[in-house]
């Protein structure tokens, strides 16, 4: 993590040439194993800049709040670059108006299962790319990084950004030794039968309590009006009944289908550690298979559910 | 099971040419089903299909017109890649396949969608009633039992 | 009132005991943490160090989404009120506190909302104070403390040997009767554990100075700085123990009307039927949360209407922190 020293002088460089009039990163949080992200206007700001595994937001999401004419620096990680690229395939951003700093990255780290591994309060968490160093009551305890990693992460497979005007770092992939860790809750519901499939995923909506943060923290739902909220047709209940929370997750994950970045900023907002991204995982692979499509990888091209081809009309047979 | 199975048929108002097959879907078409007409099969968004299984449908069927030969030229595709999908997507998360279908033909053939009914209609009568997305009158999940 | 003991191995069946004639609620251990549930077993009770469940339990009282009444056949009919009288188990101070701030509201002998004070009346709460203060929280700062009073029936201190009950109604006196009376041996231990609880660190925040410096600052615009990164979701609205607001919905389809939580956070929270909208924007917003915390509810009832759970600074997606906000904005401290 040597490397941000730079990112931070490029940040502070393109404010100071006024190339941009905000740089969009994160900076240390108000309690361990948080971090917050930081809107920096100045300069001398840059140098609260952080980046480690508590930074478990997907920073594309404040692109919709901020003017679209306004001159944006952007520290990306490789899903936050590729979310980017997607927003401004459905004309969400102006890439004209970026300045993307592509770093690398080490995976996002689940904080709750920090908390949990550990007995006692945490005073204070230093991620330095390698382990992760507590202090617990005066006293030191490290972990290994990879065992605290978010799912999203250990099966990440787009780690390097993709169009950004520059990548300050070394980008390597994430050293995973697969035999040790088990395998995430999206390989595993794979497995199961279709009744077993059908009764994980009422498990896991019957705890939702309709926050919507899942959907707040995406930085590809922008609607102004999201179905949940249509009076007529109503699609889905406010209430937290089995029938409206299942159409809200179904549905919304159908939504990002060929658009969601795999970023997991969804689960990892969840106050009830809902799990979601095996629902998205798996449209984005069908998405692949089909269409030959994939979330990022280039300018150009449109999600598969926005464009036909007269293709289709040989592939869909009853 | 024993009672008929609940049907809902999403048909394309184009897709069956001949009058006798559009008279008979909307006035012969045996109780248990319901007809949802639509302009276009490219009119059906997943969250109709959605909705019909959540209101107790025991299986959905749409029917519509072939790629090439839509009134609206491509708008049937448009949905086609939609619907598809999101039939896979049910059945991952555990929808017995049998109980969606599609059934697109040419407006040329005649007699189809009676034969497809009455198999798909057989078929779900040998199947029990559905209990996956069923959803309608749910209790309220409530994060406290009282 | 005199304060009774139960020994650690006695609790179960003291808990059997009460389950004979209340339902019991206690937090059961569950995928995301503990919930509150109706127990069957005494053995169900789950509740170790300082945790306290991440779904507040105001949820008792006030459920996400309760049907006010059904229509069938033309006429209305209201759900029945519980039956059973029931124990709250398991309880921290910071959501007693809350209840009882909660009462303000919705039990007032002119305004009464049926359906909590139904359910209010019919419930004893058992708390478990906290021995050492949660992370995130700060009810020491706040006006209360891990073992602050209000809002529960019984007090409850974890000695080494024993549970030490102190009986703060009529009702939790009449509850634990029939225990052995403590003596003054786990009386003083009791007290020990009670005062060092507090964090050495945090001190009183000054309320009434807060809810002036949050008038003085209502029409800056430090309320767009600080909101910047703010999702806009439910988190911390759903999560609060003291977070009150709901609407009203009529839910054709199953011929009910329901009341659900509801967010000012949301933007159609205030959103009118012209379109209007009077908060705007996640400033406004975020000021009316803060405003309604620090500074309405002290104006109404002299005390914060932020009982320092710490849900919302643990579980903020963008760790929004409310003490760092009323910080930035009044330069007064809440810590």
């Amino acid at each position: 993590m040597d490397d941000f020293g730079q990112v931070r002088k490029e940040a502070a460089r393109i404010l100071s040439e006024k190339k941009v009039d905000v740089v969009l990163g994160f900076k240390s949080g108000t309690i361990p194993l948080k971090a917050q992200p930081a809107f920096i206007t100045s300069a001398k700001d840059a140098n609260t800049l952080i980046l480690d595994g508590f930074c478990q937001n997907n920073l594309a999401v404040f692109l919709h709040d901020l003017p679209k004419d306004k001159r944006i620096g952007f520290i990306c990680r490789g899903c936050e670059s590729r979310a980017v690229r997607a927003l401004a395939i459905e004309h969400q951003v102006k890439r004209e108006n970026l300045y993307l700093i592509g770093v690398p990255c080490s995976g996002i780290l689940d904080w709750k299962k920090i908390q949990d591994e550990v007995e006692g309060p945490i005073t204070s968490a230093v991620d330095n790319g390698k382990e992760i160093i507590l202090e617990i009551h005066g006293e030191k305890q490290t972990l290994k990084r990879n065992a605290f990693l978010v799912d999203s992460c250990r099966t990440c497979t787009g780690i390097e950004p993709v169009g950004t005007d520059v990548i300050i770092g070394e980008v390597h992939l994430l050293d995973l030794d697969d035999d040790e860790l088990p395998p995430t809750w999206a390989e595993e519901f794979e497995k199961h039968s279709p009744e077993e499939r059908y009764q994980l995923f009422t498990e896991e909506t019957d705890r939702c309590i309709r926050c919507y943060a899942c959907r707040e923290a995406c930085p590809m739902c922008y609607c102004a009006e999201c179905f949940v909220d249509h009076i007529m047709p109503r699609w889905s209940e406010s209430m937290v009944t089995r029938g409206g929370t299942q159409a809200w997750h179904l549905i919304r994950a159908f939504h990002q289908t060929g658009r969601c970045v795999e970023c997991g900023a969804c689960e990892r907002a969840c106050p009830m550690d809902i799990k979601m991204t095996y629902m998205t995982d798996k449209l984005n692979a069908d998405m692949k298979k089909k269409y030959g499509f994939e979330v990022g990888a280039d300018d150009e091209k449109q999600p598969p559910f926005a464009t036909i081809t007269l293709d289709d009309k040989n592939r869909f047979v009853s | 099971m024993r009672r008929n199975p609940r049907i809902i048929l999403f048909q394309c108002q184009f897709c069956l040419a001949s009058s006798a097959d559009q008279d008979w879907v909307e006035q012969h078409l045996p109780g248990h089903i319901k007809l949802v007409k639509v302009p276009c099969s490219g009119r059906i968004s997943p969250l109709f299909i959605m909705n019909a299984f959540q209101k107790g449908a025991d299986g959905v069927m749409v029917s519509g017109c072939l790629p090439e030969k839509c009134h609206y030229i491509t708008s049937n595709m448009g949905a086609r890649r939609q619907l598809d999908e999101f039939r896979d997507f049910l059945i991952f998360l555990g929808l017995e396949p049998e109980r969606f279908k599609f059934v697109w033909m040419n407006i040329s053939e005649r007699g189809v969608i009676q034969k497809e009914i009455s198999v798909f209609s057989a078929e779900l009568k040998a199947m029990k009633p559905n209990t996956k997305f069923n959803t309608l009158k749910g209790e309220i999940i409530e994060q406290y039992h009282g | 009132m005199t304060s009774k003991v139960i020994k650690k191995d006695a609790l179960n069946k003291t808990i059997t005991g009460w389950m004979r004639s209340y339902d019991v609620i206690a937090p059961v251990s569950s995928k995301e943490g503990i919930h509150f549930r109706k127990i069957s077993d005494a053995k169900e009770f789950t509740l170790q160090g300082n945790q306290k469940p991440n779904y507040p339990p105001k949820s008792i009282f006030l459920p996400q989404s309760e049907v006010l009444f059904e229509i069938k056949d033309g006429s209305y009919s209201m759900p029945e009120a519980p039956k059973r009288r029931q124990i709250i188990l398991g309880m921290r101070s910071c959501d007693a506190r809350a209840a009882w701030l909660l009462d303000t509201v919705f039990n007032q002998a002119e305004e009464l909302d049926l359906y909590w004070a139904r359910k209010r009346e019919k419930a004893l709460v058992v708390s478990f104070g906290c021995a050492s203060m949660c992370s995130s929280g700060f009810c020491d700062t706040v006006g209360s403390g891990p073992f602050g009073k209000e809002g529960s029936d019984v007090m409850v201190t974890e000695l080494d040997e024993a549970y030490y009950l102190e009986p703060l109604t009529e009702a939790g006196e009449k509850l634990t009767e029939k225990l052995d009376n403590a003596e003054s041996g786990h009386s003083k231990a009791a007290k020990e554990i009670q005062k060092s609880s507090v964090v050495k660190e945090h001190t009183q925040a000054d309320l009434s100075k807060i809810n002036e410096k949050l008038y003085e600052a209502f029409d800056t615009p430090i309320w767009k700085e600080i909101s910047e990164s703010c999702l806009g979701c439910g988190v911390c609205t759903y999560l609060c123990p003291t977070c009150f607001c709901f609407d009203i919905v009529d839910e054709v389809d199953r011929s009910e009307r329901v009341r659900n939580w509801d967010t000012c956070m949301f933007r159609i929270y205030s959103q009118e039927a012209s379109g209007h909208n009077p908060r705007p924007s996640k400033a406004e917003r975020t000021r009316q949360r803060i405003m309604h915390k620090f500074a309405y509810w002290v104006d109404n009832e002299k005390a914060s209407g932020c009982t320092g759970c710490g849900r919302c600074v643990a579980l903020c997606p963008v760790n929004l922190d409310i003490r760092e906000m009323v910080q930035v904005i009044t330069g007064l401290p809440i810590q």
